[in-house]
């Protein structure tokens, strides 16, 4: 597939450029257009990989973010994104959009700018394309509190409702203990990356030696147009590189021997992608649609082995719509399978999330009820004697 | 985030130069020279040693009731003769607020000039810093909180100190009324309890120094966080957005602070080295790290607040932790803001540090944005009210003469509604130059201020004519607008002429 990509806010833009970053060192071609949108001047000087003129600040203008972000309120960060609505456009002037087969939207729901900022940005870009956009969130931790459950709560109800697929990410999921805030994100960014490029760049390659057996493009967005929330799962093993001379033959000789093992292999593999940690852990069996894709040199992929995977799978998801299928990458070290879950409706995270964010709710209320009068009897004495100075 | 700081008052002077100095000490520049002191007496002008003397505006210094020395080359030859008639002991507007902000008012043109030293588009935020029990800093601090605020966009904090248990119930009086007043105008309100930090043995005079690097070390932890340079980029990093965002719910806010020391013995080299080389995946060591952590935001929590108060009671909050980013485990980061919400039972808890690679310890800094269970401002109302009531009788007792032509004057001056008027008008405590000072003074600055202004001095120092309990209210209800700042001055003189 072709993507346009578009980062909102800090954690949407981080991912997009990680995206790039691996893409670009394994060989891919996914993203022909980047975009950054942030409010945030500093955020915005962050990514590596994304051209100076395709990354834009909003917001200057506006008091309450004046370049310097939107302190987590969603609010403002629609706002913003409305009022410079048009610049927005404008930067996709130069997308030759039949260049791509959809647009990405990347975005952090948690804070403010992502969260408030990107529906605003999908839904003008439902307006101007016909091709689908796809939303790719990063829900909050639990320990981040109720203002970004409920910021991610609401956000998420506008994603799924105006993108093609909204593709979560779990950040809870992906924590790992011994990370000091030195190292944030970056391990969960890779991570979700690697998923992410692996899934999607899948049949870019149209002039192909690939075969029959390639996935499509359309066979992705046919998998994803269900709509709804989708989780993807990732497992990989390492093959050796045919151009290493000596070792090289040694290796051939040593997979024809492991060829009667192949087919197990394979379905190991996607045993693994699926079971082990899911960008958004889901109950499988929950899922509308799947899809699997073998990234690899196509030597690697046992035909057998394709068939009892796609088989193990759709018993899994309870569905008879799985796809599966190769992006042969004859120069890869390593062989990879992921899983799309498409339209997964079982998800204790989102569900966890969304009672959260109405506890938040009742509380950020029940405090506006009270603010100014709690104040007000703070300054004044009981009798309101004491009388301001102007 | 970028502020600009304006010092009022002697209080509100050594503040600001205390937090300039802090801001070279920790190489963190978030004034970028944008600073003014106004000052009604020079006392505290010579005791500054960062704060630049153009940046030090002395006013009121050719009103009558000012008492200043007058610098010999100064002004015009009238105003050495009107302060020499009404000088007493006490420097500036000894602690008289009406004084101050008739003053202040009388010298708008002047603050207006000095304003212009600040350039409001550079910063974020402006801070109007003040010693709340002061006749100038109470006074003059009002006066120029509503000027910053009708003249800029961006919010208006005010940072300054309530007087303690042991100082005079008028300046007691005076703080209550600050409170009241700068908390309906300004953004947010950060008062320091001089109370709650002073210890007893010592006179308050001379912990002010303490004190005031206490304030500093908290203020520029908030609010100069990531100003440093070079500036680190930090994963979680606090936006200016975000402290405002913060405060934007208004009312009084309180800071809480910790720090601990970070583990540079061997061991801990080590097993960060471990870590590295990936030989120490996930060593006991970072799980004790997050608790550290943890236990340095409940340290924050649990430590003496600027301004003590229920913290159950706070609005919003914000924790920052300074310190080497990679000795902050980023568990203990996410569980000690967790804390927070849970110890507070708001949802609005912001997070954020600001990576300082080279520091020797981990600070946690935490506002608590609007707490409204402040007992320290209840005692102070009491007493104010307290003050304020035997005043009252007082004034009553004294005289009921002058009282009817209090009366009088009101009614008449009621008559009139344009300000410019004024300087017509024949008051009975006026001199000429007074007279002439307010016409002057006048170009079109608002009226309201004296109003009320008028009505507290009609309730506390005139002889008036309904100057029984109560009146304050009742008077300030009828707000007799623009003729009221005679009135003051006329009330301000009369206080004066009475120390004699
Ligand atoms: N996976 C992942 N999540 C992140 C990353 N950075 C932030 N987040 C998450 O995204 C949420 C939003 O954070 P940001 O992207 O920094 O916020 P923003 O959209 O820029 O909005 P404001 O900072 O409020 O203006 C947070 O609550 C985190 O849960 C990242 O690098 N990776
Ligand atoms: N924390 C702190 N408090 C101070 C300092 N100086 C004065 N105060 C307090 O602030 C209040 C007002 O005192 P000043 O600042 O001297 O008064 P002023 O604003 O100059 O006004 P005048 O009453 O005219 O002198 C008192 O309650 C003092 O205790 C200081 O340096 N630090
Ligand atoms: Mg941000």
């Amino acid at each position: 597939m072709k993507l346009a990509t578009i980062g909102v806010g800090n954690a949407g833009s981080k991912v997009i450029d990680r995206m790039v970053e691996f893409e670009q060192a394994t060989g891919r071609d996914l993203c022909r257009h980047t975009l950054v949108i942030n409010t945030a001047r500093t955020d915005l000087a962050k990514p590596e990989h994304v051209p100076e003129d395709r990354r834009l600040l909003i917001g200057e203008t506006h008091q309450k973010a004046k370049g310097h972000g939107v302190g987590g309120d969603a609010a403002i960060g629609a706002e913003v994104a409305q009022t410079e609505i048009d610049d927005i456009r404008r930067i996709f002037d130069d997308v030759e959009i039949h260049e791509v087969d959809a647009i990405l939207v990347a975005a952090g729901l948690g804070g403010g700018t992502g969260s408030g900022a990107a529906p605003v940005v999908i839904e003008e870009l439902q307006k101007m394309y016909d091709e689908p956009v796809y939303g790719l969130g990063m829900l909050p931790g639990k320990y981040e509190g109720g203002r970004p459950a409920l910021n991610a709560a609401r956000s998420l109800q506008s994603f799924v409702n105006k993108v093609d697929n909204f593709i979560a990410f779990d950040n809870d999921a992906w924590r790992s203990r011994g990370q000091t805030i030195e190292e944030g994100y970056e391990d969960m960014n890779r991570e979700l990356a690697t998923r992410i490029v692996t899934l999607l760049a899948a049949g870019e390659v149209d002039e192909s030696e690939v075969g029959e057996n390639a996935m499509d493009s359309s066979d992705i967005m046919r998998t994803m147009e269900v709509g709804g929330v989708s989780s993807i799962g990732y497992a990989s093993t390492g093959v050796d590189t045919p151009d290493d001379g000596l070792l090289s033959r040694f290796s051939e000789e040593e997979v024809s021997n492991m060829e009667s093992t192949d087919a197990a292999k394979i379905k190991g593999l996607v045993r693994r992608a699926v079971n082990s940690r899911l960008t958004v852990p889901c109950d499988v069996a929950s899922a509308e649609r799947a899809l699997i894709i073998f990234a690899g040199p196509p030597s690697e992929i046992s035909r057998k082995g394709v068939e009892s995977a796609r088989d193990w799978l759709e018993q899994e998801t309870e569905t008879v719509d799985v796809l599966a299928g190769d992006d042969p990458r004859t120069d890869s070290d390593t062989l990879a399978a992921v899983v799309l879950l498409s339209n997964v409706t079982d998800t204790p995270r989102i569900k966890e999330i969304q009672d959260q964010a109405v506890d938040a709710q009742d509380t950020i209320q029940q405090q506006e009820a009270v603010r100014e009068e709690e104040i007000e009897s703070l300054i004044t004495d009981d009798d309101n004697d004491l009388d301001p100075i102007v | 985030m970028k502020l600009s700081l304006f010092g009022v008052g002697d209080a509100g002077t050594r503040l600001v130069d205390k937090l300039l100095q802090a801001e070279v000490e920790t190489g963190r520049n978030f004034t970028d020279g944008n600073v003014l002191a106004f000052n009604t007496a020079a006392e505290a002008f010579g005791e500054t040693d960062t704060l630049p003397e153009e940046r030090q505006i002395l006013i009121g210094d050719t009103h009558s009731a000012v008492n200043q020395y007058v610098e010999p080359d100064a002004d015009g030859p009238d105003t050495d003769t009107a302060s020499a008639t009404s000088r007493d002991h006490s420097p500036g507007v000894a602690g008289d607020p009406e004084l101050g902000a008739e003053v202040a008012d009388d010298e708008l043109p002047e603050i207006r000039r000095a304003l212009d030293l600040v350039d409001d588009t550079e910063v974020d935020a402006a801070m109007v810093v003040a010693g709340f029990g002061g006749g100038t800093g109470c006074g003059v601090g009002s006066v120029l909180l509503e000027e910053l605020k009708s003249i800029y966009e961006i919010p208006v904090y005010v940072l300054g100190a309530l007087p303690a248990a042991d100082e005079s119930d008028e300046r007691a009086h005076t703080a209550a009324r600050a409170v009241r007043t700068f908390v309906p105008l300004a953004d947010a309100v950060l008062p320091v309890d001089n109370d709650a930090w002073a210890r007893s043995t010592q006179p308050l005079t001379e912990q002010y120094d303490e004190i005031n690097e206490m304030v500093a070390t908290r203020m520029l932890s908030l609010f100069a966080a990531g100003e440093s340079d070079p500036a680190t980029v930090s994963e979680m990093r606090i936006d200016p957005a975000d402290v405002m965002r913060t405060l934007a719910v208004g009312g009084l806010s309180s800071i809480g602070h910790a720090s601990i020391e970070v583990d540079t013995s061997d061991e801990g080299l080590l097993a960060r080295l471990m870590q590295l080389l990936g030989l120490a995946e996930e060593t006991p060591d970072t799980q004790t790290d997050a608790a550290t952590i943890k236990r340095l935001v409940r340290s924050a929590l649990n430590s003496k607040l600027t301004l003590p108060c229920d913290i159950e009671s706070t609005d919003r909050v914000l924790v920052i932790l300074s310190g080497p980013p990679s000795d902050i485990s980023r568990k203990g980061f996410e569980t000690g803001r967790y804390l927070l919400e849970e110890e507070t039972g708001t949802v609005e808890v912001l997070a954020g540090d600001e990576p300082l690679p080279n520091a020797s310890e981990i600070t946690a800094t935490v506002l608590f944005s609007n707490v409204t269970d402040v007992p320290r401002i209840d005692e102070l109302q009491e007493r104010a009210v307290a003050y304020q009531r035997e005043q009252d009788a007082d004034t009553a007792v004294i005289d009921t003469a002058t009282s009817i032509e209090g009366a009088t004057a009101v009614a008449a001056d009621a008559s009139t509604a344009a300000p410019d008027d004024e300087s017509d008008h024949p008051f009975e405590f006026h001199g000429t130059e007074e007279q002439q000072e307010n016409g002057d003074a006048h170009g079109g600055d608002t009226v309201s201020p004296d109003a009320d202004a008028s009505d507290e001095s009609t309730a506390t120092d005139t002889p008036d004519g309904d100057a029984t309990d109560g009146s304050a209210a009742d008077t300030s209800a009828d707000s007799d607008t623009a003729t009221e700042d005679g009135d003051a001055t006329t009330a301000a003189a009369t206080s004066s002429d009475e120390h004699e």
